[in-house]
Formats: structure tokens, sequence, C-alpha cells
């Protein structure tokens, strides 16, 4: 079965993981997605282990042992499902909510993921990830706090 | 042979800044002791305590992923060790066939205490880990070493 991109619609943005950066002050990683023309960024907070799970994805790493990521990728091929992409949805109070699109033979099944799950698995499975403008739009607002009251923690401490 | 194995406890070991699953079998004649990584141990722990963190970890994703098709984990086996690397298989079920997915121990583990799965160890594994290994880490064992399990 081949994997169906969503319809282009005005709802979804497309982008991808431009680097993974260390939070030294939190012990957390920031992973960095932006747009194909690289005017949309999107910083999202995740733990030290998570970023270091995509960190590996990105770079297309192959570990001697699967790690969890490509465990549920084996899990997907075993059972012919396939991974048609993920879409990070919602945020609240600074908590990303992620969805993971799934298919098998012709129905459609949505899973409810942390961001830093489904961004790895999209990385292993090589599938796109789309962010809803909504979630975009709101950065700005809720989030850019969050990253300059950090930055101030950072200036202070050095 | 396998022999069913339950997860004792977790030990933070300060020397390899690293956990250990105890795994011992039912009579306690056998112990296998299992090195993990930081969060690999934290995915175990989570599930030992029962503790459902506010969004899901990813094995709560791994567990989703096969409740929305129906698959089920039968049993977990960790099944070799070499140049202390083990390797487990985890034997599902799907649409009434079976499927044997390769897995690391501690991913195997932390799923099969969330879908409430067996863990088997082959006799082989636990022969060539004999615990003297353990036991003579447990000795050199500091009395303060145990409260760092908490940081």
């Amino acid at each position: 079965m081949t994997p169906v991109n969503p319809e282009p619609s005005a709802a979804l943005v497309e982008v991808k993981v431009k680097q993974v950066l260390e939070d030294s002050n939190t012990d957390t990683k920031i992973v960095v997605l932006k747009n194909e023309d690289g005017s949309e960024t999107l910083p999202i907070w995740v733990g030290a282990s998570e970023g270091q799970a995509i960190r590996l994805a990105m770079d297309h790493a192959v570990s001697p042992r699967p790690m969890s990521h490509d465990l549920i990728r084996s899990f997907a091929d075993h059972l012919e499902v396939t991974i048609q992409h993920v879409v990070l949805t919602d945020v609240k109070s600074s908590t990303y909510y992620a969805t993971i699109h799934l298919a098998s033979k012709g129905v459609d099944r949505t899973l409810d993921a942390r961001p830093s799950d489904a961004i790895a698995l999209a990385l292993r499975a090589t599938r796109p990830i789309y962010v809803t403008r909504d979630v975009l739009s709101r950065r700005t607002a809720a989030n850019l706090d969050a990253w300059v009251a950090k930055l101030e923690t950072k200036n202070i401490e050095t | 042979m396998i022999t069913q194995m339950r997860v004792k406890g977790l030990i933070f070991d300060p020397y390899n800044n690293a956990y250990i699953v105890v795994l011992r079998d039912e009579d306690n004649a056998d112990m296998l002791p299992i090195w993990v990584g930081k969060s690999e141990a934290s995915a175990i722990g989570l599930a030992i305590e029962n503790v459902t963190a506010p969004r899901p970890m990813t094995h709560d994703l791994m567990k989703s992923f096969l409740d929305v098709f129906d698959a089920k984990v039968i049993s977990v086996v960790i099944t070799d060790l070499n140049d202390n690397t083990y390797y487990a298989k985890i034997h599902l079920t799907y649409e009434d066939s079976e499927y044997t997915v390769d897995s690391r121990p501690s991913d195997a583990i932390a799923l099969a205490l969330r879908t409430n799965a067996p863990i088997f160890a082959s006799e082989s594994v636990i022969k060539k880990q004999s615990s003297d290994e353990l036991e003579q880490w447990l000795e050199n064992l500091k009395p303060e070493d145990f409260g760092k399990l908490d940081s």
C-alpha cells in the first residue's frame, strides 16, 4: 500500500527537523522545526533522551540493536501497517500534542502521541511531519515568552 | 528451555552510571541482571510503580499502536547474550497469525509490564550470565549508593 499524504491544505504546514540544540540549563533539548522556505520556525522542548532519539534518527544512525522507535516501525512492518505522517496538533500550557496517522488495509487510524515520539517515528520511517497553522500562530504568543525567559536565565548565569 | 521471570527491582549502578533490572524466577533460584540506560530504566520503573504519565510515554505509544489494531503481546523472551548485549523477542498475535519481533530486552520488558504479558528467559542466557557478576557488584556497594535511586 502506498502511503497517502494529506491533501495540500491551508491548515497544515510541512516542517523538517533542522537541528536539535542543547539547553544546558534544564537538561532538555530543543528540536527546531522549519518549513520548506524557512519562513516559519517552531522550537519544541523535549527531554534529553527524546532529543537524543531524534538526533540519532536525523543522522540515520544505525544502532547495533533496534531502538524503541525502530521497534514501533518493526511492529508496523510485521502487521503491514503503513505509517502515513504525523501532525503536531495542539499546544496547551506549553505541552504539545501530536497524532500519528496509520493505515492498514484501507482503514485509517490515529494515535495520540507526544511530539518527540511522533517526530522520532516519522524520521525513522521517512514520513512527513506537519504542524497545524493554529499551533504555529500560537507559538508566537505563548512560547516565545518561555524561550526569552530561558535565554535571560542563561545570560544571568554566564 | 525457557524460564518465566519476574521483574524484582531496579538498582542504580553508580560505577557505570546505569541501572540494573533484576529478573528472578518464581522460586528465586535464578537471577538475571540486565544493565539498561537511564531512559530505559525510567520506562520500566513507571510500569513497575503503575504510574500513568499525563502524556503517553514511548512504551504507552507502543501499546496503543498494538491495541488499535487488536494485536496482542503473548510473551517476551530474553533469548541471547553476546558481548554483554542482550537480545529479546516479542511474540505477538494479530489476526490469527503469530509474529516474532526482535527487540532490546529493555523495550521488551517495558512493553510486557504494560500489557501484562509474561517475561521469559532462555536457559542459555541464565547460564551464561551467572549471578557472580551482580553479587560481586553488590559486595562493593556502599550504603550511601542506595539513596541515589531517587536522583
